[in-house]
């Protein structure tokens, strides 16, 4: 049963949540919108709130002025070819910090933790000098490489590593089983919640890194879509139909991806906080 | 198990080379002046990348040997890249670059060996066929012409021809400041809008139109800071009158004058030419709705004359291929036809004079309505007065509108307001 009382609680409640629900959306629902409106329409007062009849349109002319398709998959493939060998790579290097006692580890550590303090602005020209000596401007691997290992991640995993018990390692070491095999078959599918975490940091970071992507990448053909979206904002004259259609799209897989990992997120967010 | 591993690292070592780009190999191939020939790259933004890539075919006629890649940045991102390419002694920057003319000052100041100096190529012979303005904008401090001029953007009132006679105002009659602002107050009365779009904290554009009228811009031939002369005080207080008059659309930068030109937020707008493609882009159905008059003047001095905006060619001197890369810019700048190209497809206003007279300059434009507004702007480019620009132009331009907003939005009277503004100006520029 329901006191009168209670209803009336649940009804605030729910009423609260539902503004920022809509609040929260609605910039979203907006840009959608707009990605199916006329620039000029966009302007409008009041404004348009149910979607256009422009969406092939707008997508014809950003097919046409940045390529959309082949940025989409520029984008995709450098994502994800980073997301996958970095996790690997910060799970590699925080599963040895964390379990493997070698001269100099300590230090070793301390050096990337140190790296973390560098803003990326400092290495920016030197590492852009070094990327032009290697030829590699306008190439995919200028972008996925001088990240590849990430301090934070490796720092993320060292701390979750070490949740990992020394018995079940050594367990398996009596077993029989090779480093590599412990490392792939138990210590990974145990710290899945903070590998998807830095699977998503990793993603999300590279999905929308404009800079250093902006600065080696000349041609269209080879832009990712922060690049391409940012070109689209000319100097006079923005087709803010386009634009719209093209946030919509760049959106849509951080969407998708951060959906999927999210409840493992949460949990690797945690992950490192507490200390058995 | 380890061939998990091995898997792993064959799938990266197997990625990164196929993915790599066949630009290493390039041999580089030139001629000479005479002859020019192999590759250059252009950098450029927007319907000015557009201009440029179409105008190739044209170049090629004359140099067959050249071929020109063109690639298109948003403005910002283009200086980004270049001040990195700069800064990395010239890696990775193209053979021609398009810059708005109020950043050569500070390119030039900061990298002074960045740019090559277009009159010792032999551009000078072209001096007198661009305005003076135009090409005082592209010269450096030492005289030099470090870019080649390309458009411009004399300043008009843009005004909405509707509202205008619903309040029974004739924009002619409109000749000093003053008019204007009592044009403003007739329209308020009758339509409601507001008089024009300030962007309050981050734009003194039409400060900066006010001043370019009287011949001056933050600083004078002598570099020495204007902001407490009385030309400043005047337009100043100009601006702080039409707020006062509650005539001031405080829009949110460019987004925001858009919307108040597509939603008739305001009656007027003064800016450069190329506005009139963001008016009619943005508003076809104002089609006939809008026209334009000249800048009031001040009643003391000065002209009705100013210009927003620009861009010309720079080449930067690290370019491996000076003979095509100057034969482009020299070719591109001074040819009728390529100017044309941009200018009809684009509204690019060229700064090359004999352009002035061909027909597609002196046609009525039926969205304008049915009047010769190109014409009207080319008339008054050889007006418009030369003004001198340095490297602390941006930072003049960002005191500037903080000075704005502490005059309109907290009531600081304009003297003082000024005042403080030339000092700090002043103190950030010994730095």
């Amino acid at each position: 049963m329901i006191t009168s009382n209670n209803l009336l609680a649940k009804i605030g409640i729910y009423s609260f949540l539902i503004i920022g629900v809509l609040l929260s959306i609605a910039p979203f629902y907006w840009m959608f919108v707009g990605s199916t409106l006329q620039s000029g329409e966009i302007f409008h007062l009041p404004p348009k709130l149910l979607p256009g009849t422009n969406l092939a349109e707008n997508f014809q002319s950003l097919s046409e002025s940045i390529g959309i398709t082949k940025v989409f998959f520029n984008s995709m493939f450098i994502a994800l070819t980073y997301t996958v060998v970095s996790t690997l790579i910060s799970a590699m290097a925080g599963y040895a910090f964390a379990k493997f006692r070698f001269k100099g580890g300590n230090g070793l550590f301390f050096i990337i933790l140190c790296s973390l303090m560098i803003p990326s602005q400092v290495t920016l020209i030197p590492l852009f000098e070094m990327m032009v000596s290697f030829n590699w401007l306008n190439t995919y691997q200028a972008i996925i490489l001088p990240g590849l290992a990430a301090p934070f991640a490796i720092f993320l995993m060292k701390q979750n590593m070490k949740a990992v018990p020394d018995s079940i390692i050594e367990a398996s070491r009596v077993e029989g089983a090779g480093e590599f095999r412990i490392f792939f078959s138990i210590i990974l599918p145990m710290t899945r919640p903070a590998l998807a975490a830095v699977a998503i940091f990793q993603f999300m970071g590279q999905w929308n890194s404009l800079l250093w992507p902006l600065i080696t990448l000349n041609s269209k053909e080879m832009f990712t879509l922060p690049v391409a979206l940012s070109s689209l904002i000319g100097m006079a004259r923005i087709d803010y139909g386009q634009v719209m259609l093209g946030t919509t799209l760049a959106t849509i897989p951080i969407i998708i991806f951060f959906l999927l990992l999210q409840k493992h997120f949460i949990s690797g967010i945690l992950g490192g906080s507490v200390k058995e | 198990m380890k061939k998990y591993l091995y898997g792993v690292l064959i799938l990266v070592l197997l990625i990164l080379p196929a993915c790599s780009n066949k630009s290493s190999g390039d041999e580089i191939k030139t001629g000479d002046a005479k002859n020019p020939a192999g590759t250059i790259t252009v950098w450029g933004w927007d319907v000015a990348a557009a201009t440029l890539k179409e105008s190739v075919e044209i170049f090629q006629k004359k140099y067959p040997d050249v071929e020109v890649k063109v690639e298109d940045f948003g403005s910002g991102d283009l200086y980004e890249k270049l001040t990195v390419g700069l800064a990395a002694r010239g890696s990775g920057l193209p053979d021609v670059v398009l810059m708005e003319d109020e950043r050569i000052p500070g390119y030039t100041h900061q990298f002074p060996q960045g740019f090559l100096p277009l009159n010792k190529l032999g551009y000078d012979k072209y001096k007198d066929s661009f305005n003076p303005a135009k090409v005082a904008a592209v010269q450096d401090k030492d005289g030099n012409m470090i870019a080649a001029p390309w458009d411009i953007g004399p300043a008009g009132v843009f005004y909405r021809v509707d509202y205008f006679e619903k309040a029974n105002v004739d924009p002619d009659a409109i000749q000093t400041w003053d008019d204007y602002i009592e044009a403003g107050k007739k329209i308020k009365e009758a339509t409601g809008a507001q008089l024009l779009p300030i962007d309050i904290s981050n734009y003194d554009g039409v400060f900066q139109m006010m001043m370019q009228q009287q011949g001056l811009s933050y600083f004078d031939e002598d570099n020495k800071i204007t902001l407490q002369s009385p030309e400043a005080t005047r337009a100043m207080s100009v601006i702080k009158e039409l707020y006062d008059a509650d005539l001031v659309f405080n829009n949110s930068g460019w987004d925001g004058i858009v919307t108040a030109t597509v939603n008739g937020t305001v009656a007027t707008i003064p800016y450069g030419v190329w506005y009139t493609g963001t008016i009619m882009d943005q508003a076809p159905d104002l089609k006939g709705n809008w026209d334009m008059f000249y800048l009031p003047k001040f009643k003391e001095s000065g002209t009705r004359y100013a210009n927003v905006g620009g861009s010309s060619l720079l080449i930067p001197s690290t370019t491996k291929n000076q003979s095509a890369a100057y034969a482009f810019v020299e070719f591109f700048t001074t040819d009728q036809e390529s100017q044309m190209l941009g200018f009809e497809k684009y509204g690019l206003f060229p700064s090359l004079k004999d352009t002035y007279v061909l027909p597609e300059f002196t046609a009525n434009s039926e969205y304008f309505n049915g009047s010769p507004i190109f014409k009207r702007f080319a008339e008054i480019v050889e007006e418009v007065p030369k003004i001198h620009l340095n490297e602390n132009y941006a930072k003049a331009s960002e005191i500037t509108s903080n000075t704005q907003s502490s005059v309109l939005l907290e009531d600081k009277p304009v003297e003082d307001a000024l005042k403080d503004a030339q000092k700090q100006l002043e103190n950030e520029m010994k730095r």
